[in-house]
């Protein structure tokens, strides 16, 4: 199901995607980048599938966030969902807890304070899951050793 | 993991419409039943679940909530589109495979039905205006959308905009089925005229 942490730029979206990103480079070309256009394109690299195109967002963010005092709380959300998107949780939620030091009640960030907790619970169960299954592999092989064993006895 | 057989569908609702119109606080109304009176600015989309029966099937709801402020305005709009991405495309807002709704919220503020809407959708830059709710009506009777008055402070009308919406959906066959293009649209009733309303919704 869709939320926002797994919400990607869609085919269609692609041509939104290119164009704004065209504005962008045309911008840096002129040595001359807005915050808007900065913005938007990393706004459309957040969102893409590829890790790298995540990156890239996340950079630009940051700069932002550095640079451009007026939209702070967007670049503080998106800084935090595109850390999570890349599985660094623990900087996905100094993100959002930097957030909440500004607006405490903000139930979109808690909420999305909660989803980041919650797949880091689902992807820490994973790997529990998966050591489980090496040690009923080794139990399994130490049974039919003492198998082996008792039948050699008797 | 069992699945959810009662479940007929997933049915897409996009929210839109100028900033502090009450997007969110109508969500917010529906899907918790709360109602926040210092409720932030939307961040983007933000994004809600509810499951409703209506008409004897049950559907789930998902609820895209994007934020009104000029700043994201370039960027909402690859939602709407994405509503529609199952139907065709670019016909979002006037063709029959969408279902609208116009939501006048804010009625326990009464006053002025202040509205600007789909204009400025359809439109794009008309900004910000005051209309009387007649003028409301007709624009929605003229664009074929459904028009309900809710108050997502007090609740009065809100169950009952996502139910007509559910409803208009399941009796037009073909939009759910291949699933569904469908928008709510919400104008406000304000006391500040500054304050002017609008919000729509798009299913798929």
């Amino acid at each position: 199901m869709a939320d926002v942490l797994s919400e990607t730029v869609q085919p269609e979206d692609l041509k939104n995607a290119a164009s704004l990103k065209k504005i962008y480079h045309e911008q840096l070309y002129k040595n001359d980048v807005t915050p808007k256009a900065q913005f938007e394109y990393a706004w459309c690299l957040v969102r893409s599938k590829y890790p790298a195109d995540i990156q890239k967002g996340i950079i630009l963010l940051e700069e932002l966030y550095k640079t451009h005092e007026e939209g702070q709380r967007d670049y503080l959300y998106y800084l935090a969902i595109g850390n999570a998107r890349l599985k660094e949780y623990s900087k996905a939620l100094n993100y959002v807890r930097s957030f909440l030091v500004i607006e405490p009640g903000n139930q979109q960030v808690l909420n999305l304070q909660q989803n980041i907790k919650k797949k880091m619970e689902k992807e820490g169960l994973v790997g529990m899951a998966m050591a489980g299954g090496v040690v009923l592999a080794v139990g399994a092989i130490v049974g039919v050793g003492m198998a082996i064993a008792s039948k050699v006895k008797s | 993991m069992k699945m959810d057989e009662d479940i007929l569908t997933t049915l897409k609702i996009l929210i839109i419409g100028e900033s502090g119109v009450g997007k969110s606080s109508l969500l917010l109304r529906f899907t918790e039943d709360n109602f926040d009176p210092e409720q932030t600015l939307t961040i983007g989309v933000d994004f809600k679940t509810r499951k409703v029966t209506i008409d004897g099937n049950t559907v789930k709801l998902a609820i895209w909530d994007t934020a009104g402020q000029e700043r994201f305005r370039t960027l909402t709009p690859s939602y709407y589109r994405d509503a529609t991405w199952l139907n065709e495309l670019e016909t979002y807002s006037t063709k029959s495979n969408i279902i609208k709704m116009i939501v006048g919220n804010k009625i326990d503020v009464v006053m002025f039905y202040a509205s600007s809407y789909i204009l400025r959708l359809m439109d794009n830059f008309l900004g910000k205006r005051e209309v009387s709710r007649e003028e409301a009506m007709k624009f929605a009777r003229r664009h074929q959308t459904l028009y309900i008055e809710a108050s997502a402070k007090t609740r009065d009308g809100v169950e009952r905009a996502f139910e007509e919406l559910v409803h208009k959906i399941i009796q037009t066959p073909g939009l759910w089925e291949s699933y569904a293009g469908d928008q709510i649209h919400i104008g406000e009733k304000d006391h500040i005229p500054q304050s002017s309303c609008s919000s729509y919704c798009s299913l798929v």
